[in-house]
């Protein structure tokens, strides 16, 4: 004897699968999320986050399946979105992704001096296309962020080679003096590696309804423990942050 | 001209709640409390110091004028309920968990030690990477992150943050409003530790304006590098505070601390701390049994918000009031002296009333409001060359200073004000004439002159 109706077999099919997805996603995500400990928080959650939309892709497409969706059509619409999308926002994409990558890994910063290409000038703007320059003739000059990934970026700032600025964002949830201080007491244990002057230091970017943008400033005492000390730094983000998260459920 | 909307933040809450009774009277713990039906004294205090003294009078006599609608206060309030409503004022309190709270309080102290060049601040160059200095960090970024929160509410036009406890607030705030800060203690870049210029720097960059108590720090945050807009504004009191009491009040006053009616006594108004130098007033009186048998030596004060079991519950006031017992046990002058501990304002009064003349003999003094106060009873007032107030102080016509180590010109001083009621007159009526310049009247013009400069500039 059928333990459902007929009628119900096919929702409760698709709402099975939905809600499998959504677990297998946030299982990818987190796992995905820990073996990037050691990369920039920002790095790290976006790659969380493609992890999740490409199961949610597969999820989707086995779930149309289930519903009589040949699966060779799902296949070819989801293509032919994608390379519609990669054509129309190809430019905004590569700027967006240059903005992404020159945050993480290109070691300049708002109120910092640069030059790139025929450029140069103080950076008073980084938006998602382009880094705004103020030239020492009052000019403004607007660099694509392509061009900073293709094109050498000389930080002339003084010192710059010591800073080391890590984006970290912290989701709202997050009790956010607590993460301070807790991230604080952990990177005091760096020490040894750090400019004794110029303690750790964070500050707020930007804010929104998930989360806070915030910005870890290290000044480093020897160039050649960038790497280290940015693989270090970021370990110890993520750490804080679970431990944080950890006691808030428990207070919670 | 539209009402500004400020929001106030002090380490010290304008009242504390005595009592366990008093969240329980206030309902447990409301989230918009009153202080109807609450006692003060009894369920609640006004706080000792510069918050009951100076801010609030600010507060009231803007509001007065139309200058400030609403006032927003944020404070460091553990035994407080959320948020308080007085007329024209919301105060909003901060809380911490004890362990913070401890961890706070002692790089509190390293900072207030250093500022004052003392040996307290052992430690100074580490206090940085400390873990306590993480929780110094936790206090202002929760108290920030209130005070950001009541700006969505509210939409302020500006911040006031008073104190070296506070300081990293203007840059957690991380909002374009302008933000002043009122630097209350003394100002000297020679004392800071090279370790700490960059962040002191940098902290102090992050507001829009920087007030000091006198001139000579003022030139020392100059000198310091502080490239922003600084200003000299001398602490101020409201005169309308201080009354002169019945003479009833004033006789059971001076009963009720073992004083007699006509006896002659010089007064010391200062916290139980051995920056106040109350160590220095007991010697030179040791000295003085001889040739003032009659003349005794009273000590007002007792700890600060730091030292109370409402605040830090840091134990400093009450360790430095026993070592001044002692020491007058082993002067021999324990009859001579008198400790009142706090004291209410109405018979703070009636002290000023009945002295001779008061000493202020601190080490190091921010400014020394008391010196205000003395001159507001016009009382002839003793005082070191290291208080701020010094800069008002024409020697020998409004006052007498010393330095705080020359006991022997102390006692000198002593003596001559002892022995010469005329002088003692004298100099009472021209410091009340100096202290109009620290009057809440005088400041409330500069004060208003400035959160309209920031707001325009």
């Amino acid at each position: 004897m059928p333990v459902l109706p007929s009628f119900l077999v096919l929702p409760v099919l698709i709402a099975f699968t939905v809600a499998l997805t959504a677990i297998i996603a946030s299982v990818v995500a987190y796992v995905v999320g820990g073996l990037m400990r050691q990369s920039p928080p920002v790095a790290a959650i976006g790659a969380r986050r493609l992890a999740a939309i490409i199961v949610w892709l597969v999820g989707g497409s086995f779930a149309l399946q289930q519903a009589g969706v040949s699966p060779d059509v799902v296949f070819v619409v989801v293509v032919l979105l994608g390379v519609a999308a990669l054509i129309a926002l190809r430019y905004p994409l590569e700027n967006f992704g240059g903005k992404f990558f020159s945050d993480v890994y290109i070691p300049y910063k708002v109120g910092d001096s640069i030059r790139v290409g025929s450029a140069s000038g103080k950076v008073i703007e980084q938006n998602a296309m382009a880094t705004v320059l103020l030239t020492p003739d009052d000019e403004l000059v607007s660099v694509p962020n392509t061009l900073l990934l293709r094109e050498p970026v000389v930080n002339t700032s003084p010192q710059a080679w010591k800073e080391l600025t890590i984006p970290i964002t912290v989701r709202t949830s997050l009790d956010l003096p607590a993460f301070e201080s807790a991230l604080l007491k952990s990177l005091s244990k760096l020490r040894s590696r750090l400019d004794p002057r110029f303690p750790p230091v964070l500050t707020t970017k930007a804010r929104g309804a998930q989360g806070t943008d915030l910005t870890l400033t290290l000044m480093i005492r020897r160039a050649e423990d960038r790497d280290a000390l940015l693989a270090e730094a970021s370990k110890r983000i993520a750490e804080v942050t679970d431990a944080v998260q950890g006691a808030g459920r428990k207070v919670g | 001209m539209e009402k500004l909307r400020i929001c106030i933040n002090t380490q010290t809450p304008l009242i504390q709640f005595t009592s366990g009774t008093a969240k329980g009277r206030l309902g447990g713990n409301p989230p918009d409390a009153t202080l109807d039906g609450l006692v003060e004294g009894q369920d609640y205090r006004y706080s000792p110091g510069g918050v009951t003294r100076m801010v609030l009078p600010l507060v009231r006599r803007l509001q007065e004028q139309g200058v400030l609608g609403e006032v927003h206060w944020v404070s460091l309030n553990p035994a407080g309920p959320p948020t308080v409503r007085l007329p024209g004022l919301v105060l909003h309190n901060v809380s911490l968990p004890d362990p913070r709270m401890r961890s706070y309080g002692q790089t509190k102290e390293v900072i207030w030690g250093t500022v004052h060049g003392t040996a307290e601040a052992d430690g100074a160059s580490e206090m940085f990477w400390s873990d306590d200095f993480a929780e110094y960090a936790y206090y202002n970024r929760r108290t920030a992150e209130l005070i950001r929160q009541l700006d969505r509410e509210h939409d302020f036009d500006l911040f006031y943050i008073h104190d070296f406890q506070q300081l990293p607030i203007g840059g957690m705030l991380d909002s374009l409003k302008p933000k002043i800060l009122r630097w209350h203690i003394p100002f000297d870049g020679t004392v800071i530790p090279d370790t700490w210029r960059p962040r002191i720097t940098a902290y102090l960059d992050s507001y829009d304006a920087v007030v000091v108590s006198t001139d000579a720090y003022l030139r020392a945050l100059h000198q310091f590098g502080y490239q922003g807009r600084g200003v000299r504004m001398y602490p101020y009191v409201d005169p309308d505070d201080f009354g002169r009491p019945s003479a009833s009040t004033a006789q059971s006053t001076v009963l009720r601390y073992g004083l007699t009616e006509a006896g002659p006594f010089a007064l010391v108004v200062a916290r139980m701390d051995p920056m106040k130098g109350q160590d220095r007033a007991l010697r030179a009186f040791a000295k003085l049994r001889r040739r003032a048998p009659d003349l005794r030596l009273v000590l007002v004060g007792n700890g600060s918000f730091s030292g109370s079991a409402q605040g830090l519950s840091l134990s400093k006031s009450g360790r430095w009031r026993s070592a001044l017992e002692k020491l007058a046990g082993e002067l021999g002058i324990s009859d001579q002296v008198v400790f009142t501990g706090h004291v209410s304002q109405v018979e703070l009064d009636a002290l000023y009333e009945r002295c001779l003349f008061t000493i202020l003999p601190s080490v190091q003094e921010g400014f020394g409001l008391v010196v205000i106060e003395s001159w507001l009873h016009q009382r002839a007032a003793i005082v070191t060359d290291q208080a701020g107030v010094a800069e008002l102080i024409r020697p020998g016509e409004n006052a007498l200073l010393y330095a705080p180590d020359d006991l022997a010109e102390l006692r000198r001083h002593i003596t001559e004000l002892a022995g010469d009621p005329a002088r003692r007159q004298k100099m009472g009526r021209a410091g009340k004439r100096a202290a109009r310049s620290c009057t809440v009247a005088y400041a409330a013009r500069s004060e208003s002159r400035l959160m309209r400069e920031v707001l325009e500039a």
